[in-house]
């Protein structure tokens, strides 16, 4: 076998040569002479220049106490020149002693020796040290341990656990259309998207099935399910306060932004409960009948954030249940269980087109105690459309996707009437990797690759 | 002056050596100390003074209690003689000043119904009394056609009371009989009551109700007076309507209490329901309906003497 380099002394006696290792034991040279002879020597002088570990818990009270180690440790000692054996029980005494009372120092030679290179050191050098492991620490911390995860998630912490995304995936179990490749991939795509987010800012996310049941003898109830899959999850995750519910057709673009941030933390700003600053249904709003009390006939409820329960987008034609919020609530009991009457349904449900959504606006329109307890958020802060939808009038700065906004999330609403739902998935996804690119791939992308560009004339990825 | 020695030492000196620093607590070894515990307390008051994204609960308003009851009856003066109108509106305000309650008379046709049959003005002016009367308790809803008996009864204590309350509730019960699956709660406790209203014998009676003024009452109201309902021609109208929301939304039934019919709400005959004994705080005639308004006038005859010395003597 050749050595990689030769082999060299190591302080201790034997030999170093870290090429060759395949002996059994897995060692190169005879380490036994260490605790032998090598380390009591070695160690007795650290003990000397720094004494016990500071913690240890006797104080330097007195002067005997003070001094008495360094005296007696100054005097001459006999134990290295004993005959072997002797010394052998000695040690064994000696280590005895130790253990019944005091920490021992001699199992950790390490620990001494850095007290030594600790003593040593300047204070200058100290706290450059220091500041080096503070760095240390905090990458270890941020980067590769789940303590931030885990912080962000704690309700009196981050507050992720107040916050529940539901998905609605497998949308029609492939009972009227055949679910192809790409149904699979914008499935595939949309949850892992989803996944990231909740993952990053330590959300709850539950995934449900949206596929197509006959529930009842002569009717598909799918999209009433919403009510179902919300009071279900309420009840799986009791730490919940908000339940975000996103259609499948979404893809989360600015995964930076969390909920708090983005609209939680200053609710009030963000909201609008006034529906007529935005009222494509023409719903006369406030409430005129003299029955009603001054907070129901109130454009704005009674105007404080806490009595805001529900939060929904609307678009072009209304209300948009693509992509809304409601909170845990007594009231939010009543509207989940108010939602879906049979007599309302046996009257409309030839005109209501969207269901559930379309129930929502009618209780809306009817019901006070709705009312007062909904409020509106801007479109574009939770539910973008992507030029396709919603375009009898062209581009809408309130409704469409503008990336220079950098607007939080896209929902292709009605991309299965005729457009391609997995094309602009698949565009949004790539646009969002470009817009969140790190500083290291914009300094590839936008000036590495662009030199090389100009100077040979070819593109090049990097 | 020259010394051949330099100067004494005072002869009395002091205790201690001198402080080196004005405050003993910032002495050089506790510094640290005191530098954690510093940034200790910073941390918590960034933890508490950091913007919270669950804010504050909702809190609805709460009824101060005066007056404790608000007595509703709608009335209907197109069809009534007067002279019966005033004497039901009487019994009403006598009862009412007795205890410190407050009445509320509303018209029919006071309110727009949107072509719903007028027995639905009940609903609206339910939900009108708790505008009114936002402080209010309970708001008692009593049918035109009826006297209040015996006036010695409190509303609060003679139902409201949750130990009594809990005594009175039927249980397990279908809601509309006789063979209703959905069934009252056997689990429910007399301060979660927001409803309590009787049975006769031919399902829900929406004569004589009583309510606990909340956001509870506001949702069931509004959810019973919802268009939809009105325009769905229910047979028996808002009764119907009644039945209905009771067995198909939970949300609702977990607030009811089914109480005995008489409790609240005896008729003059035995024929629809229990029937009126003395004793009883209210009688309702309810035959009569079916024939004309003249009828249900000359049915009150018998009790508006009794309701008067009743009302007299107590």
């Amino acid at each position: 076998m050749s050595l990689s380099r030769s082999p060299s002394p190591v302080p201790g006696g034997g030999w170093s040569s870290p090429g060759l290792n395949i002996s059994t034991s897995g060692r190169s040279s005879p380490t036994r002479g260490y605790s032998a002879s090598g380390t009591p020597v070695m160690w007795e002088s650290a003990r000397l220049k720094t004494g016990y570990p500071s913690f240890s818990t006797q104080r330097n009270n007195g002067f005997f106490s003070r001094h008495m180690r360094n005296i007696s440790s100054s005097l001459p000692r006999f134990s290295s020149s004993l005959p072997h054996a002797e010394k052998e029980k000695e040690k064994e005494k000696e280590k005895e002693q130790l253990s019944r009372g005091r920490w021992s120092v001699r199992s950790v030679p390490l620990l001494g020796r850095l007290r030594g290179i600790m003593g040593r050191m300047g204070k200058k050098m100290k706290i450059r040290l220091l500041i080096l492991l503070m760095l240390l620490l905090s990458i270890i911390i941020f980067y590769t341990t789940p303590l931030v995860y885990h912080w962000r998630r704690t309700s009196w912490l981050g507050g992720g656990q107040k916050f529940v995304i539901i998905l609605a995936a497998n949308v029609g179990g492939g009972v009227t259309e055949w679910k192809g490749a790409r149904e699979w991939a914008i499935e595939r795509d949309s949850v892992r998207n989803k996944k990231k987010y909740v993952a990053r800012w330590g959300y709850e996310l539950e995934i449900v099935d949206m596929s197509m049941k006959k529930r009842y003898a002569h009717e598909w109830r799918e999209s009433w399910e919403k009510v179902d899959f919300i009071r279900t999850s309420l009840r799986k995750y009791p730490k919940a306060e908000w339940i975000w519910w996103l259609d499948l057709n979404t893809f989360i673009m600015e995964p930076s932004y969390s909920l708090q941030d983005h609209i939680f933390n200053k609710l009030e700003n963000h909201v609008y409960r006034d529906i007529n600053e935005y009222n494509p249904l023409n719903i006369s709003h406030p409430l005129t009948e003299p029955h009603l009390d001054a907070v129901s006939q109130s454009p704005v409820g009674d105007g404080n954030a806490n009595s805001v329960n529900l939060i929904l987008p609307q678009d072009c034609s209304g209300f948009n249940l693509g992509s809304f919020f409601v909170r845990r609530s007594p009231w939010t009991d009543r509207l989940l269980d108010v939602w879906w009457d049979p007599v309302a349904y046996e009257q409309k449900h030839m005109e209501w087109e969207h269901k559930e959504q379309d129930a929502l606006e009618q209780l809306y329109i009817s019901q006070p105690w709705i009312r007062k307890h909904t409020a509106f958020l801007p479109q574009r802060m939770i539910n973008s459309f992507p030029p396709g939808a919603c375009s009898e009038n062209g581009n809408d700065t309130r409704i469409h996707y503008d990336q220079r906004d950098r607007d939080f999330l896209v929902n292709m609403a009605g991309c299965e009437w005729g457009r391609d739902c997995w094309g602009e998935m698949y565009n949004y996804r790539e646009l969002s990797y470009y817009l969140n690119r790190s500083l290291w791939e914009r300094f590839k992308e936008d000036l590495i690759a662009l030199i090389w560009f100009k100077i040979t004339g070819r593109k090049v990825k990097l | 002056m020259h010394f051949a020695y330099p100067p004494r030492k005072t002869s009395n000196p002091p205790p201690f050596l001198p402080r080196s620093s004005k405050l003993p607590t910032l002495r050089r070894s506790r510094l640290k100390i005191i530098a954690i515990v510093g940034l200790v307390f910073i941390f918590l008051v960034y933890l508490i003074s950091r913007p919270r994204s669950g804010h504050g609960r909702f809190e609805q308003h709460k009824p101060s209690g005066k007056p404790p009851v608000v007595v509703v009856t709608v009335l209907d003066e197109s069809k009534y003689s007067k002279e019966y109108i005033n004497a039901v509106k009487d019994n009403r305000i006598q009862y009412a000043q007795k205890h410190g309650y407050q009445t509320f008379f509303p018209k029919v046709g006071d309110y727009d119904l949107k072509s719903a049959p007028p027995s639905w003005t009940g609903v609206v002016a339910m939900r009108h009394a708790l505008t009114k009367f936002p402080d209010c308790t309970y708001v008692w809803y009593l049918e035109q056609n009826s006297y209040i008996m015996n006036p010695q009864l409190k509303i609060e204590e003679h139902v409201m009371k949750s130990s009594r309350l809990e005594q009175l509730m039927i249980k397990d019960h279908p809601v509309v009989p006789p063979d209703s699956i959905i069934k009252t709660f056997s689990h429910l406790k007399g301060q979660d009551v927001d409803f309590v209203l009787t049975q006769d014998r031919e399902g829900l009676s929406s004569g004589s109700f009583i309510l606990r003024n909340g956001e509870w009452a506001k949702f069931f109201l509004e959810t019973w007076f919802d268009p939809l309902y009105r325009s769905y021609n229910f047979q028996k109208a808002e009764t119907h309507a009644l039945e209905h929301i009771v067995q198909w939304h939970p949300t609702i039934l977990a607030r009811l209490a089914l109480i005995d019919q008489r409790i609240i709400n005896a008729y003059s005959k035995g024929t629809k329901g229990a029937e009126y004994k003395a004793g009883d705080i209210v009688v309702r005639f309810v035959d009569c309906l079916a024939t004309s308004p003249k009828a249900c006038e000359t049915e009150s005859q018998k009790f508006s003497q009794q309701w008067r010395t009743s009302f007299k003597n107590s």
